[in-house]
């Protein structure tokens, strides 16, 4: 297990260089430039200005150098400023992440919670009322975009209810109240989405595994009917679950922009798309750099959690 | 290109607009009818009943600073409050000073009276004694003095975006500790309204030498003092007790909420988390009006059209006036007033109307070039050697959905009238401004001149002289020059009116500038909200937020 879990970190070391390069070469190939959206809000976009700043962030030298002198930055937990705002980077994370993060665990809390009963019960009862309701559930979290959702989630509770989530972030530890009341609905719009994908791979696999011999197995030797699914079938129905769920993370902590938008949340996803559309370049390649980790370790976690799932599944 | 593409915002837009119509009761589709015939005022007067003291005000806000240094942008993320923690040394009439939104009389605000010199080279201003910076450190209340307001100028021509402006400034001099005179390099009538712009605010030295910028903190002379500011967060503002001018503000806090989606904001503001709104069209008004009723409105008063048809007219087919009369004649901007903004736009120009004429233009007004005569336009492409048309492009940022749509009229005009065939790039905000400003492109653009500017000089000779830095529809007349040079060298406001309409004139017989459709919208109050309505050139909600220091909450 070990070995297996040094080798996978091993792997992960030119995944992350080839993505850093990917990242870097595409900052570098978009058109626009973020010195003049600086510097060139009234027309005073002096040659002589910009080749300072230019030079001050190191924008003037060679590709490579460029390079190799964020790939320092990074190694030593120092990504430098934002072009933009001045602000440290490390700072400006600090800031976003735990944002994300709350709502990337409580939406997938909540997609879970959504997901796993209803794809249970759809799979138990097959073919009967409960199984078409929660197949049409799962259908619409598949059709459903997340703008649109969140935009009607907001419009009908400010007009039905005369509430909304209370604008202006507080932190979980500041204002736990406010925080739950400000991560409920995001939170829940992200797992409506995420449930169904979940809903629909459960609802599959406990089929499948119903239909196994140790599950005749079980029912022939008279146990309850929710120990036969939840104990016996669920466990290994969660295999390909888990690596759905595992994906699903990612994307949560890489794509949660819309709804951060909607519900005026400062997370991940509003710092990464805001540093993108002003070109940021520190700010995108630390993020996506990030990102990028996160995914690789994520990846690492979900092959580990087979082990424990499938005690057959073994690592040499 | 993206020009027939349902892309999100008009996707969110139809599905909100015409979800929460059902919700509402049935509002049926209301755009154009009611937009065309509803009066709405453009002018709430001011309250007669004596001001309240105390209470929060918030307002959920599209913008976010992007840098608190007043040196480094002219954003209205930042004017939205920087106005409110700053003074300048002059202004304009506040709403409640006057009897109209078109006064631009100017008054002291750090300077107490102003005069010059016979010639417009030198300005003498004797600032305000007894103003203090707010209290907090490094400033701790400590007196202004004219010596704050020279060190601010020369640092804003030394760098930055407003070092045009401040570098036609030839030299200061301290005559005393509470005198400031200002040498000219040339004459300007005008240079007084220069120091009012709502970007022209007063900061603090000891902020700039500390720090090396201006980043990181701000602290002013102004009625509000800067709490917090937590970016896409929120900036909370308190009332500063020491404010020269006492008694106001009346407002103990006033929050500015981050909230980029445009539902959000109307979300707050229907459940009253945000006092202030502002609404694009007026369906979008009367939406609101179903579930708030009670809210008070207006609808902004248009004076100018930020945006327009740019050319590359240094170059050729456009550096020949008949293809730009042409263009502009092939186009129906009615059809853009009354589809797009539903009846309540204006058709478009680019030196507001206020310093040339007392009422609203009409077509008529605007010359025989910007009225829809496609045969002629034909006519005159023919005469040019393009009567077969031919092939450009336009790009574009879309600051508002309604750009779009404009565009693609426009797209669809030249296409029928003048067989132009437009290929159109839909750009994100920093790939357009920086190929914009840089002014290298070839074809058109979708232009824009600067949202906040509210003197005559800054629209005229700072837009339109060839050797500005802020001319970026790259106009280039002799005669334009030296109207606008007169122009600031002229004292009489009614010889300025004369040469003022003579610019105005003169560019809508070259089509210098393609002016297009606008509309600024509509502003919605709260009921409790006293004093907000914002006058000429400003919003309460962006650079005219000084407003909210006469703001109070009737509670």
């Amino acid at each position: 297990m070990y070995k297996y879990i040094l080798r996978r970190l091993l792997l992960a070391i030119p995944v992350l260089i080839l993505s850093s390069l990917i990242v870097f070469g595409l900052m570098r190939v978009m058109p626009g430039d973020a010195l003049i959206a600086l510097m060139g809000e009234s027309g005073n976009v002096g040659e002589k200005e910009l080749a300072k700043l230019r030079k001050d962030l190191g924008l003037d030298k060679p590709y490579h150098e460029q390079y190799l002198l964020w790939a320092w930055q990074m190694v030593s937990f120092n990504p430098g400023y934002s072009i933009f705002t001045n602000e440290p980077i490390p700072v400006a994370l600090k800031k976003a992440i735990p944002v994300t993060l709350e709502l990337a665990v409580l939406a997938m809390v909540l997609g879970l919670l959504i997901a796993i009963p209803i794809g249970v019960l759809s799979a138990t009862r097959q073919d009967h009322t409960s199984d078409y309701v929660g197949r049409v559930v799962a259908v619409s979290g598949l059709s459903m975009p997340d703008f649109w959702l969140g935009t009607l989630v907001i419009t009908f509770a400010a007009i039905w209810f005369h509430w909304i989530p209370p604008i202006g972030y507080v932190s979980l530890w500041e204002d736990p109240w406010r925080n739950l009341q400000q991560f409920v609905l995001p939170a829940a719009v992200l797992g409506f989405r995420l449930s169904a994908a979940t809903m629909r791979m459960t609802r599959s696999t406990v089929l499948e595994v119903l239909k196994e011999d140790y599950v005749r197995t079980a029912w022939a030797k008279g146990l309850a009917g929710r120990i036969v699914v939840y104990k016996h079938a669920l466990k290994n129905a969660l295999i390909p679950v888990v690596t759905i769920v595992g994906g699903q993370l990612g994307v949560l902590l890489a794509g949660t922009f819309v709804v951060e938008v909607i519900f005026a949340l400062p997370g991940m996803g509003r710092l990464t798309v805001e540093a993108i559309l002003y070109r940021d370049y520190p700010v995108v390649q630390t993020n996506l750099m990030l990102v990028a980790g996160t995914l690789v370790t994520l990846n690492l976690l979900v092959d580990l959690t087979y082990a424990w799932l499938d005690p057959r599944i073994r690592y040499a | 290109m993206a020009s027939s593409r349902m892309n999100r915002r008009k996707f969110l837009g139809w599905s909100a607009a015409s979800m929460t119509a059902i919700a509402v009761g049935g509002v049926r589709a209301q755009a154009s009818a009611q937009g065309t015939a509803a009066p709405y005022p453009d002018w709430i007067p001011s309250s007669t009943k004596p001001p309240k003291k105390g209470g929060a005000m918030a307002r959920a806000s599209a913008w976010d600073p992007p840098v608190l240094d007043p040196r480094h942008t002219q954003s209205v993320g930042l004017y939205q409050f920087a106005g409110l923690v700053h003074n300048r040394l002059v202004r304009y009439a506040f709403s409640d000073e006057t009897g109209s939104p078109n006064d631009m009389t100017l008054k002291g605000d750090l300077a107490e009276s102003w005069q010059n010199s016979a010639d417009f080279r030198t300005w003498t201003f004797k600032i305000r004694k007894g103003v203090k910076w707010q209290n907090v450190a490094p400033l701790n209340g400590r007196e202004l003095t004219a010596a704050d307001i020279k060190y601010c100028y020369e640092a804003y021509a030394k760098e930055g975006v407003q070092a045009f402006t401040f570098q036609e400034i030839e030299g200061m001099e301290l005559p005393d500790k509470h005198t400031l005179r200002v040498h000219l390099k040339t004459p300007n009538v005008l240079f007084a309204h220069n120091m009012a712009e709502p970007v022209a605010v007063v900061f603090a030295k000891e902020v700039l030498e500390e720090d090396g910028d201006l980043k990181k903190r701000m602290i002013g002379t102004g009625p509000y003092i800067l709490k917090e500011h937590t970016r896409k967060v929120r900036v909370v503002l308190q009332r500063n007790p020491d404010y020269y001018d006492a008694g106001r503000p009346y407002i103990d806090q006033y929050t500015i909420l981050s909230t980029p989606d445009d539902a959000t904001r109307k979300a707050a503001f229907r459940t009253g988390q945000s006092d202030i709104i502002w609404m694009a069209s007026p369906s979008e008004m009367e939406t609101i009006r179903k579930t708030n009723p009670q809210a008070q409105m207006h609808a902004y008063h248009n004076t100018l059209a930020p945006f327009g048809l740019a050319l590359a007219q240094d170059r050729p087919p456009y550096n020949d006036v008949r293809v730009r009369r042409a263009i502009s004649m092939a186009i129906d901007r009615q059809k853009q007033v009354d589809t797009v903004y539903e009846g309540h736009g204006i058709l478009g120009w680019g030196v507001p109307w206020i310093y040339v004429q007392d009422t609203r233009p009409t077509a008529k007004d605007l010359g025989p070039y910007w009225q829809y005569k496609p045969a002629e336009a034909k006519k005159l492409m023919a005469e040019a050697g393009h009567g077969k048309g031919f092939e450009t492009t336009l790009f574009y940022y879309e600051y508002f959905p309604q750009m779009s749509s404009q565009v693609q009229l426009v797209q669809q005009d030249l296409r029928k009238n003048l067989n132009i065939d437009i290929k159109i790039q839909k750009l994100d905000y920093t790939t357009y401004y920086g190929r914009y400003v840089e002014g290298k492109w070839d074809g058109m653009s979708w232009g824009f001149q600067s949202g906040h500017a509210v003197g005559l000089d800054e629209r005229t000779y700072h837009y339109l002289h060839s050797k500005s830095t802020k001319n970026f529809f790259r106009v280039n007349d002799p005669m334009l020059d030296e109207l606008t040079t007169r122009l600031r060298q002229t004292p009489d406001a009614a010889a300025q009116k004369v040469i003022t309409k003579k610019i105005v004139d003169r560019e809508y017989d070259q089509v210098f500038r393609m002016w297009m459709p606008y509309d600024n919208g509509f502003l919605m109050f709260q009921p409790h909200v006293r004093n907000a309505s914002s006058r000429a050139l400003r919003r309460t909600d962006g650079y005219g937020s000084p407003t909210i220091a006469r703001t109070w909450l009737e509670k």
